[in-house]
């Protein structure tokens, strides 16, 4: 159960992305705030695996996530999931098919999920659920965008500044051979930005 | 809109891997409702896609290169290259009510179609599930595809990212002069002609 300071804010994180039309609208988003469940997660736990059938709706109350991405025998950090934003598989929870991608907790955290059979129900039910259907797509397709911005960039250092402009704690989050596989760059490469900008 | 857009137009709706026959009636209110195609010739900014824009774009046939400004580089950047038979919008608009950060130029001579904003929602009130399940499966394409490119912006040696763009996107691989290709796998000119003196079968 969430206590009701819990609720408030996953209610204020829901509002702060849905606009509402309606007293109805506003009805359902509290009853749909209701159905969350709280997750205590481990460092180092998953939030969701390769094999997970069901996707649920996450959204992170404390700590931080990463979403892996398995190429071949390797896994690589696709992105973060931080306090007060949505997580969840796209492959799952939009698509219904299988899942590409995992993640794991970076810390201990608080998760508040809902089950992925009240997604689906309050997608049945049209109006709300689309509302956040829609947009749940927009966030991922944003996110994707801004991660793209940053690959762009040709040096190391500017790939690092623009990582840190999205996750300002970012060289705090993950081990160096992990940072250097999610900018691109080689571990040498890396050390040399690091001490390029004053971090190492 | 003419046959030859009609027809490019339902061969894009079809291709879709939530297509069935079921969403043929859905699909041919969508294409009465499109405008008949807008042409640009090379270099042209799309002006058509302006600062309230929230029109749904496909790109029938040609190329486009879809730029922001990055705050490290001092000219607008190219963010991605759009291939032919390609829906795009403006997504700080449609998405976030803001103004756009992107524009897109034409690479090549362009034929755009559109459909309008209006009409879309008249089609989504008409057809809610079908209008919702095309969007959520054209989204996904895109999705993965964004998805499958920062794969790639994330290998560490140029070669390697050459070699994916030589393998996933062929015809922008034959059509992106080598500045163009050095943008959009992220390297710099310099990185990218070593990689190709190195290796013979990256010439164009």
């Amino acid at each position: 159960m969430l206590s009701q300071k819990e609720v408030e804010r996953l209610h204020y994180g829901l509002l702060s992305h849905i606009q509402l039309k309606g007293d109805g609208d506003a009805e359902a988003l509290r009853a749909l705030s209701n159905k969350f469940i709280l997750r205590n997660v481990h460092s180092g736990d998953t939030l969701w695996d390769l094999d997970s059938e069901s996707g649920d709706l996450h959204f992170i109350l404390e700590g931080t996530f990463a979403e892996y991405l398995k190429r071949g025998t390797q896994s690589f950090i696709l992105r973060f999931y931080r306090p007060g934003k949505f997580a969840f598989s796209e492959d799952l929870l939009l698509y219904s098919k299988h899942s590409d991608t995992f993640a794991k907790a970076l810390s201990s955290a608080k998760v508040a999920s809902l089950p992925s059979v009240h997604f689906q129900n309050a997608l049945r039910q049209g109006g709300l659920g689309v509302k956040l259907m829609e947009v749940l797509i927009n966030l991922s397709m944003t996110e994707y965008r801004n991660t793209t911005y940053e690959m762009l960039q040709t040096s190391g250092t500017n790939r690092i500044h623009a990582a840190l402009e999205q996750f300002p704690d970012l060289l705090h989050l993950i081990p160096r051979r992990e940072l250097a596989d999610y900018l691109g760059i080689s571990r040498a490469s890396l050390f040399r930005s690091l001490k390029e900008i004053g971090h190492e | 809109m003419n046959s030859g857009e009609k027809a490019a137009m339902r061969t894009y709706f079809e291709s879709l891997p939530v297509y069935s026959a079921y969403f043929d009636e859905a699909i041919d209110a969508v294409i009465a409702a499109m405008d008949s195609g807008i042409r640009a010739e090379k270099g042209r900014v799309l002006v058509e896609l302006g600062a309230t824009n929230k029109d749904f774009w496909f790109l029938k046939d040609g190329f486009l290169k879809e730029m922001y400004r990055s705050p490290y580089a001092k000219e607008d950047t190219l963010f991605n290259m759009i291939p032919p038979s390609s829906i795009f919008v403006n997504e700080d608009t449609l998405f976030a009510n803001q103004r756009p950060q992107h524009y897109f130029t034409a690479y090549t001579s362009v034929e755009i179609l559109r459909l309008k904003e209006e009409d879309y929602m008249r089609l989504l009130q008409q057809y809610p599930v079908v209008i919702n399940l095309l969007y959520l499966s054209g989204t996904a394409e895109i999705q993965k595809s964004r998805r499958a490119r920062l794969n790639m912006l994330r290998m560490n040696k140029t070669p390697d990212r050459i070699e994916w763009v030589r393998q996933q996107r062929r015809e922008l691989y034959h059509i992106m002069d080598r500045i163009t290709l050095a943008q959009y796998i992220g390297v710099s000119r310099a990185s990218l002609y070593r990689a190709f003196e190195k290796n013979i079968k990256y010439q164009f």
